[in-house]
């Protein structure tokens, strides 16, 4: 599970060009959305679905079941690990 | 005001305005569903033509796309003549992709397409090529009624044209808004857009002995919110309707012709801009039931299916309109409506923020209206080249920071942040919304984006269309940055030409200040290959006064 967070921080980062923001500052439990945590938006989310099916074989068609699952690293983690094809 | 000679629509419902007339009428759709096509791994409902369409439009040494254009200007010429001084005619072409499909090639320009387009109908003015993602066919003809308002030129043909391709539709469904089924405007199940293909030409003239239909207002107003979500509030369009409807009688709209694309967010935005503007008596005609979202084409297409069928005292029923599903008070109908008016209202709202609201009315008003003249007076300049041998980013780092959305941009919206930034620190500014516009012009479209969205797409076995990317592979994004960064309300365009013609681009801005209530401009040219090599000239005008 450490090794996946590590990866999905690194890949999110490199995925949505967080360029200013430090791998040792990415809180896993911090919200991934609104002006309180990352502040990532919209097309940040479609962006991480391409991830997730790129890198783990995950299909999510619908981007509202992912409101659940995209809060923060950790429960994309979890997710991720639950569901991973690759 | 400018007055309508004559039109054409070429779509995949017909080649010519009466055609698709009579097959909307009789509720023909050219909506499919599509499975596999161009390798697409997802299904998607679209409009397209046929190949034997696609055989009897062709022109030999032209893109498809040129000769979609062509075919539809030609037509719509041999309704009309528009005497022999070709200096007084000017063509407008209107695309968000163009010949895509021929990106690596000199054909791939927009600008140079709208060179070969020109010369195939026998202009010998320098065309110029709107690219403002979903609104640019309704932006095509404000800049008609602009430089024909101002004098610049006698005639205009506003052609708009999109030809679909693997490029648009992974795109679109990267950014999960395309339907696999017929798109249900404004409907509880609306559950995304269909993309389509087709052109449609506006034959504008200054003046007109006959009654006529009218062009008569228009407006163009961003959100300054978002670059692909449109404001929940809706108040980029209902300040573009507002503007457009000013001292006009709305009891007089036989219809408002929204854009109605059928995304969740689209169509409930309009309905609350459509309440907020007091038009929900108003009878609703979405089309894109039957022709699914021809991009370019559509503000030009749309408008000339409304005139008809309001010639014909007809409202249009909005196909795949059962139940509303909307929270704005709309009055909108799957069955046609009669109607005894002669005047309506287009609408439409796109990628970038931008909303325009267009008046149309039958008239037999010949006279010409001209514009006050603007007085512009450029205050500030900044000229940003590679050859100082600094790279973007440095400048950025340097001079700016504490933006981190600036690695999110591509390298043109990267260009057009940073040559802001430094004009507006140069200057004591103060901001009112609606007064402040962004005019850009550049050769190269998006050229760079282009490439990086290709290169998600073109492997089969590592197929990943990116979302992030597919919205920069529009350029006008990148005055929805600006707009988004310092909340500008006003204007938003890109044009694109073949060079940096300043008269041109001077002429153009003039034009639009003149007509338009903005006070200020951000406005010059901009590309940009890469972060060591760009050229940027952006300069703030201010508008003294109409003399």
């Amino acid at each position: 599970m450490e090794q996946l967070i590590k990866d999905l921080k690194l890949q999110i980062k490199n995925a949505l060009n967080l360029e200013e923001l430090s791998l040792e500052e990415f809180d896993e439990n911090a919200p991934l959305f609104g002006d309180e945590g990352i502040g990532l938006d919209s097309i940040d989310i479609l962006e991480i679905i391409v991830l997730l099916e790129k890198e783990y074989g995950i299909r999510l068609a619908n981007p509202k079941e992912g409101k659940a699952i995209f809060q923060s690293v950790k429960t994309i983690a979890e997710y991720v690990q639950a569901n991973r094809k690759k | 005001m400018i007055h309508v000679l004559s039109a054409n629509i070429t779509s995949p419902l017909g080649f010519t305005t009466e055609e698709n007339y009579q097959a909307v009428l009789s509720g023909c759709s050219a909506l499919k569903r599509y499975e596999g096509l161009w390798g697409l791994p997802e299904p998607f409902a679209a409009s397209l033509f046929t190949e034997e369409q696609k055989a009897a439009l062709a022109i030999e040494g032209y893109t498809f796309f040129e000769a979609l254009a062509i075919r539809s200007i030609r037509k719509a010429l041999t309704y009309t003549s528009l005497g022999n001084d070709i200096s007084r005619i000017v063509l407008i072409l209107s695309t968000t992709k163009g010949s895509i499909e021929a990106l690596g090639e000199e054909r791939y320009y927009p600008s140079k397409a709208a060179q070969r387009i020109a010369e195939a109908i026998g202009l010998n003015t320098k065309p110029i090529v709107v690219c403002n993602a979903c609104v640019s066919g309704l932006s095509a003809q404000l800049l008609a009624n602009h430089l024909l308002s101002e004098g610049i030129y006698d005639y205009a043909i506003i052609v708009g044209a999109e030809v679909q391709s693997k490029f648009i539709v992974s795109g679109f469904q990267s950014l999960k808004a395309v339907s696999e089924e017929p798109c249900r405007p404004f409907d509880i199940e609306r559950n995304g857009l269909n993309p389509g293909e087709g052109a449609a030409t506006i034959v504008f003239a200054r003046t007109n002995s006959e009654e006529s239909w009218c062009l008569t207002d228009g407006a163009t107003r961003n959100d300054a919110y978002h670059l692909v979500s449109p404001s929940p509030q809706g108040e980029g369009l209902t300040a573009a309707i507002e503007a457009a409807m000013k001292g006009r009688d709305k009891t007089k709209l036989a219809t408002v012709c929204v854009h109605g694309t059928a995304t969740l967010y689209n169509d409930q935005m309009e309905s609350k801009a459509i309440e907020r503007a007091g038009l929900s008596d108003i009878p609703l005609s979405a089309l894109k039931g039957y022709y699914g979202h021809t991009m370019g084409a559509a503000g030009v297409l749309e408008t000339i299916l409304t005139m008809r069928a309001t010639d014909d005292g007809l409202v249009l029923p909005s196909k795949g309109f059962t139940e509303l599903g909307i929270s704005g008070k709309v009055s909108i109908s799957g069955k046609p409506q009669s109607t005894n008016k002669t005047a309506f209202l287009k609408i439409m709202s796109g990628f970038g923020g931008c909303n325009v609201a267009a008046m149309y009315e039958k008239t037999t008003d010949c006279g010409i209206q001209t514009t006050d003249k603007a007085k512009l007076v450029k205050s500030h300049t900044i000229k940003l080249s590679s050859e100082d041998g600094t790279s973007l980013t440095d400048i950025y780092k340097q001079q700016i920071g504490n933006y981190p959305k600036f690695y999110k941009m591509d390298i043109l919206s990267r260009l057009a942040f940073v040559a802001t930034e430094l004009l507006l620190k140069n200057g004591q500014w103060s901001m009112v919304n609606g007064q402040w516009s962004v005019i850009l012009f550049n050769h190269s479209s998006s050229i760079v984006a282009d490439r990086q969205f290709l290169d998600t797409i073109k492997d089969a076995e590592n197929f990943f269309p990116s979302p992030s990317v597919f919205v920069y592979t529009l350029p006008n994004i990148t005055t929805g940055e600006i707009a988004i960064r310092h909340h500008l309300c006003g204007e938003t365009s890109f044009y694109i030409l073949h060079e940096k013609d300043e008269t041109l681009m001077q002429q153009i801005l003039e034009a639009t200040l003149s007509a338009t209530k903005a006070r200020n401009v951000i406005s010059g040219w901009i590309d940009a290959e890469s972060d060591t090599d760009f050229e940027c000239d952006l300069s703030m005008y201010n508008k003294i006064s109409n003399e």
